[in-house]
């Protein structure tokens, strides 16, 4: 029982470690720009599929796939930016949907480019680190966990250290202070969006090997980083890390336990609940809506 | 003449800030009553408790000896107590007299199966009608078909208290009415409140502005602190040395 | 005002006509494509409704769904005739609406948007994870058609998709009107209201969330309704039937049109689903709904956020003008 409960809960870090990725972006879209990303599980999706294109197809070294693929997806917010939201900046629900015009024509461009199959990414290693006899973690899962600790040390040192750093803060707070210290809000947004559409794609490559790839997998990944979002408080960084543990570990234990289906019946009632009681969620207290 | 709205021992607690700490005072039937004191004396916050914005923290507000404190807005509203806000608030986007058949609610009720089956034409004429004699007391009958947004501030003002009236108060609760007027603007406004003293209706001002309401109250409240500071006929107040003190008190911290 | 009756009474007879004409020149797929017209535009009137009192729902296609599986269920399972399962499959639809109102109407904007698609999601769960009685994720199949109408001279035989058409219009022009009459009444102003000051609304007594409460439960039963139409004419509803995609076609068909008036989401949809059906079939192109769909969406609220009633609006006043040259003063 206990082995099972350490496999769960490996399974759930692994789980944890791609979501947070996925809602910090989205929590830092929304802090800066004030608008809801909902096409940010295609960026997860773009993301896997340029692995699927460069690394099962063209056989490129995986890290320098990954890499990419982070660039790649991190210039598809740029556009976002530069098309959608920047001209929408005083419209939110204007920007939300076209987000949601968006996710349908990267959804469709994939379907035509790929066809609506499932793709598997071969691994790029076999071993697993074996704890006990029922305790194992593949080291391709253990990349995952690596990579948003990584980044997400990377993005921390980045906002704290860094004079755009803490422009992206400030301007999430007033975008007025940020500007008297010389920095455009412009390329704060831009900043923004690059690194939050960044994150979701360095989650989707990375992870792109261990999980199953088609062209609507955006659809649960968004609906999980919504429900992480909203319970860590949605202008929280921190609380969307500290409830995207919590959700992967009760997601993945009632998954295992019980099904896939029950377990995100519980994850949106979760959502509804906190929406109801706390709308500013349970680890946030910042309120920009 | 008797007291209609009764304040009792009012608190409101925002956090750690006591925004208003035992407020008592009464309101006469018929009478024009002003509320004043300094910024941040706990005025509207005093306003919004009466109106059913807030549920006080202790004490009561009673009217016509019902308590009303903790109600939601609506219900107080349906009791007769409606209120204006600061700024021109109004449906914007709406027609000066759409604006008035909102007001005109409580009284035609609208229903569900009339409107279903078109068997509205009545009841409607009637809230036109209703609706019609409000705006001509406010001088605003020229105005009818204009959207809200598109009127000058003083005719913005007018509306606000138009759509009040037109829901038939007992008490009329109008927070700030002479900001951001001209003097001819703040002229005709205080005639209007006159006229409308004259047609029955209790008024309870808000003001920051103590100049302004002087010639016109009968009966002045005057809040520090969120407390009274004291009470009574426009004359004694000003010439009250606490209240003397309150606002230049003020002025010497502003400046 | 009174001045072009007869050349709106025209313009209506015209409009009739083409309606009762319209099946005859099409194909067998294009007449069936024009029963999905008829109720979409049911789905994105009632829609709009909600979106009067300033809110936008993502559970409205989950309403519909509510509509369809109550319907199809009362008839299989307890033997309602379907006439009445349809009637009482829409009831369901307002009365899970009016449940879910009290959550829902906890929250506001974003969250309302959010709360709602959550809430919908999790019907649709539901349906798919409990085999019995919704069938899971294959959903409920042979659903009872509706049921001949036999005049003795004549019989009406509702699979031909030329008769499900005209019933299904004939129900939709009537939800139609009663959703314009609910409109123009005290109600309707009082949405109005409640949209664009709520706070001064309540202040003159307005109950803001009964009437909150009362949109969507309206929307919801006619969305309710529009699901069983469906329902008895396809004969089979899954979960993936009202999924998040198809409430983006009815976002979209809603945003292109324009919201402010009554027939902004109805230009919409007809204008999107005529695309659709008949250029990109053409062209072969049927893969690219969602790719179409998607860069008008981005197009319409980026260039047109007033929608295409907007564009009907300026030709009503242009065609005014030129008939009343000198009478009509300014717009």
């Amino acid at each position: 029982m206990i082995e099972l409960l350490l496999q769960t809960g490996l399974n759930a870090l692994f789980a944890a470690a791609y979501l947070s990725l996925v809602a910090v972006g989205l929590v830092l879209i929304f802090g800066v720009m004030g608008v809801i990303n909902f096409a940010h599980g295609e960026l997860f999706m773009l993301g896997a599929y340029v692995v699927v294109a460069l690394y099962t197809n063209l056989q490129m070294p995986f890290f320098l796939v990954v890499a990419i693929g982070l660039i790649f997806v991190g210039l598809v917010g740029i556009v976002m930016e530069m098309t959608m939201f920047h001209p929408l900046r005083d419209n939110p629900l204007g920007g939300l949907v076209a987000s949601i015009g968006f996710l349908m024509v990267i959804q469709a461009l994939i379907i035509l480019g790929f066809g609506v199959r499932m793709e598997h990414v071969p691994p790029v290693t076999q071993d697993v680190i074996v704890i006990s006899e029922k305790v194992r973690l593949p080291v391709q899962r253990l990349f995952v966990i690596l990579s948003a600790l990584v980044c997400l040390s990377a993005l921390w040192l980045f906002l704290k250290r860094t004079k755009f750093g803490w422009a992206l803060r400030a301007s999430a707070q007033d975008p007025e202070a940020a500007m008297l210290q010389g920095i455009s809000t412009r390329t704060v947004s831009i900043i923004a969006l690059f690194i939050g559409a960044a994150l979701a794609g360095v989650a989707g490559s990375v992870a792109a090997p261990v999980i199953s790839i088609s062209p609507v997998i955006g659809h649960s990944v968004i609906v999980s980083a919504f429900i992480v979002i909203i319970v860590g408080g949605i202008g929280s960084l921190e609380g969307a890390v500290l409830a995207s543990a919590t959700y992967a570990f009760i997601h993945t234990v009632i998954t295992t336990f019980v099904d896939g289906v029950i377990a995100d019946i519980v994850g949106l009632s979760l959502m509804l609940m906190v929406l109801i009681i706390k709308p500013t969620g349970m680890f946030g207290t910042q309120d920009r809506v | 003449m008797s007291d209609i709205l009764i304040v009792s021992d009012l608190g409101k607690q925002f956090g750690g800030i006591k925004a208003v700490d035992g407020l008592s005072f009464a309101v006469r039937e018929g009478d024009i009553h002003g509320l004043i004191g300094p910024n941040g004396a706990g005025k509207t916050t005093t306003f919004n408790l009466i109106s059913g914005f807030y549920k006080p923290t202790h004490g009561y507000v009673k009217f016509f000896d019902e308590e009303i404190s903790g109600l939601r807005m609506h219900h107080v509203a349906r009791k007769g107590v409606i209120r204006t806000f600061q700024h021109s608030t109004l449906f914007a986007e709406l027609t000066v007299l759409d604006n008035v058949l909102v007001g005109t609610h409580m009284m035609f009720k609208p229903s569900l199966t009339a409107a279903f089956l078109g068997r509205e034409r009545q009841s409607r004429a009637k809230a036109i009608e209703r609706a019609n004699e409000v705006l001509e007391f406010f001088g605003l009958q020229a105005f009818v078909d204009q959207l809200a947004g598109e009127l000058s501030h003083g005719h913005q003002r007018a509306l606000g208290m138009a759509v009040a009236m037109a829901s038939q108060p007992k008490i009329l609760l109008l927070d700030e009415p002479f900001t951001g007027m001209n003097p001819e603007e703040t002229q005709t406004m205080m005639g209007l409140m006159g006229k409308l003293r004259d047609t029955g209706i209790t008024l309870l001002l808000v003001e920051h502005d103590m100049t302004a309401i002087m010639g016109l109250c009968d009966r002045i409240t005057v809040m520090n602190f969120g407390k009274l500071l004291t009470e009574g006929k426009p004359l004694e107040i000003r010439n009250h040395p606490d209240v003397i003190e309150a606002y230049l008190g003020k002025q010497k911290n502003a400046s | 005002m009174s001045k072009p009756q007869p050349l709106i009474l025209l313009s209506f007879l015209l409009l009739a006509v083409v309606l009762i004409v319209l099946p005859h020149g099409l194909s067998y797929s294009q007449r069936e494509i024009l029963v999905f017209l008829t109720i979409n535009i049911l789905v994105v009137s009632s829609y709009r409704l909600l979106t009067l009192t300033g809110e936008w729902s993502l559970g409205h296609i989950v309403m519909m769904g509510v509509g369809a599986y109550g319907s199809a269920l009362y008839t299989k399972e307890l033997g309602v005739p379907v006439p009445i399962s349809m009637i009482l499959g829409a009831l369901t639809a307002g009365i899970i609406a009016w449940g879910l109102s009290f959550p829902l109407f906890r929250m506001k904007g974003f969250y309302f948007l959010i709360g709602s698609f959550a809430a919908g999601e999790i019907i649709r769960l539901l349906w798919k994870r409990f085999r019995d009685p919704f069938g899971g994720p294959k959903g409920i199949k042979r659903i009872d058609p509706f049921p001949d109408i036999d005049f003795g001279f004549v019989r009406i035989d509702f699979f031909d998709p030329v008769n499900y058409y005209y019933f299904a219009l004939i129900i939709v022009i009537l939800c139609l009107v009663i959703l314009w009459r609910i409109e123009k009444s005290m109600i309707g102003l009082t949405f109005h209201a409640v949209h664009w000051q709520d706070k001064l609304a309540e202040s003159t007594g307005v109950n803001v969330r009964a009437y909150r409460t009362l949109a969507l439960v309206i929307s919801a039963t006619f969305a309710g309704l529009a699901g069983t139409l469906l329902a008895h004419y396809i004969g089979t509803v899954n979960p993936n039937v009202f999924d998040i995609e198809q409430m983006v076609f009815v976002l979209t068909w809603a945003i292109v049109g324009g919201t402010t008036t009554i027939y902004g989401p109805i230009i919409g949809c007809i204008i999107l689903t005529a695309l659709n059906e008949i250029v990109l079939r053409e062209i072969g192109l049927e893969q690219g709904r969602p790719l179409v769909y998607g860069l008008i969406l981005i197009a319409s609220v980026l260039f047109m956020p007033k929608g295409l009633e907007d564009v009907v609006k300026k030709v009503i006043e242009l065609m005014k003008q030129h008939v009343f040259r000198g009478r009509i003063k300014d717009v």
